[in-house]
């Protein structure tokens, strides 16, 4: 890969992070608007735990669930964790970017910089 | 919210975006105290969005300031390295070292940069020289191309091992303070390694959202990240970001540090507040 087709990459991925994220988040407040945040466009009852028990906005759990059946508050969401996952997306195409240029001083403390952080994700709370 | 009240969110970071991209740090000194107290949201979930306005300003700049070689990789992933194991380190040192002595330290440390900031208000781009040894072994050299210059502008990284050793402080105190990340990697770029104010601005734009993203899971798990705020906030800010990083082509290194000294002077007097006891 060269320099320049690296930028690329590594910029494309950011590009696409990003406007998946703002569509996503922009689409739930539309649909907000007109189901409201626990609404579903799909027309469904979004799936709770306990009937009549509405979740918090800052409950990420049961997403899948949640989105299948389009509430808005679930594409927010959803949009938002792609927000979060853009960073480390980008250093994963870092990892190989390096690699496919050969350089592996520098293949090697991206990757480090990757487990650092997928650790520090996971591992730290 | 109100939609009015997004509305007005969303404006407020449409600025801190813009603001964010050009001095290369994620805006949360302006959207935690704008959510907060123009808001009256919780202090949790304001600190909870502006995890996600770091990202989002680091992302949504970063995808224009690394197709336009204004982000220099090699040394945003070296110097990573050092912010990324400061950070934990600091999350780790948390429990035992009191902040609010660290408060002070910092904003002296941040006050003191300031005054080493108004020096150097003329300069527009730095001293050239050969680059050390230790620039060519890791290949810390790159030129990037200046709009406003006119010209390609050949820059090498110099005092490595103190902007290391800088950068690893610099994520210490991110981990331990959760604030100032982005105003210390642009010292450190500038005072230390002496890189061009754009290349530090777009380099430190690279890294924040990474360190970032580091703490986001530990916000997410504890509740704080709500998308009625943190989604008003995201959309404002990849808005303000994208338009800054365009921005930055058009105006002058000086200029570029022109909007950091502020940015700077407020972080500063921010920390100092909270070390005396009453912060926002």
């Amino acid at each position: 890969m060269s320099p320049e087709r690296f930028r690329t990459v590594v910029s494309a991925v950011l590009i696409v992070g990003v406007s998946i994220s703002a569509a996503l988040i922009a689409a739930g407040f539309a649909a907000a608007l007109a189901v409201g945040w626990q609404g579903s466009l799909a027309g469904s009852v979004v799936g709770s735990a306990t009937p009549g028990h509405v979740a918090a906005t800052t409950d990420f759990s049961n997403l899948a669930a949640r989105l299948a059946a389009l509430q808005p508050l679930a594409l927010a969401q959803l949009g938002l964790l792609t927000l979060l996952a853009t960073p480390v997306a980008r250093v994963a195409a870092s990892v190989i970017g390096f690699a496919s240029e050969r350089d592996r001083l520098y293949t090697a403390i991206t990757a480090a910089v990757l487990v650092i952080l997928l650790g520090s994700i996971f591992l730290l709370r | 919210m109100t939609p009015q009240a997004d509305l007005g969110i969303f404006a407020v970071c449409v600025v801190a975006g813009l603001i964010g991209a050009l001095a290369g740090v994620g805006g949360g000194i302006l959207v935690i105290p704008a959510l907060t107290i123009g808001f009256g949201v919780d202090i949790h979930l304001a600190v909870g969005a502006s995890i996600v306005s770091v990202i989002a300003t680091s992302s949504g700049a970063a995808s224009a300031y690394v197709r336009d070689r204004m982000t220099n990789m090699r040394i945003g992933m070296f110097l990573e390295l050092a912010t990324t194991t400061g950070a934990v380190c600091g999350a780790l040192l948390a429990a035992i070292v009191a902040p609010a002595f660290l408060y002070l330290l910092l904003g002296l440390v941040l006050l003191g940069s300031a005054a080493m900031q108004i020096s150097r208000l003329g300069e527009e781009t730095p001293p050239a020289g050969p680059p050390s040894a230790l620039a060519i072994r890791l290949r810390l050299t790159d030129s990037y191309p200046d709009r406003k210059l006119g010209r390609e502008v050949p820059y090498s990284a110099r005092r490595i091992p103190l902007g290391f050793v800088l950068m690893w402080l610099a994520g210490v105190v991110s981990g331990l303070l959760g604030i100032g990340s982005g105003v210390l990697k642009v010292l450190a770029m500038d005072g230390a390694m002496r890189l061009p104010m754009k290349v530090g601005s777009a380099t430190s734009n690279f890294m924040i959202g990474v360190t970032a993203a580091a703490s986001a899971g530990i916000y997410l798990a504890r509740g704080d990240v709500d998308p009625l705020i943190a989604g008003p906030v995201a959309l404002g800010v990849l808005t303000g970001a994208v338009v800054g990083a365009r921005l930055i082509q058009h105006i002058s290194n000086r200029s570029v540090r022109l909007v950091f000294l502020p940015v700077l002077v407020v972080v500063g007097l921010e920390t100092m507040a909270r070390g005396l006891g009453f912060g926002i």
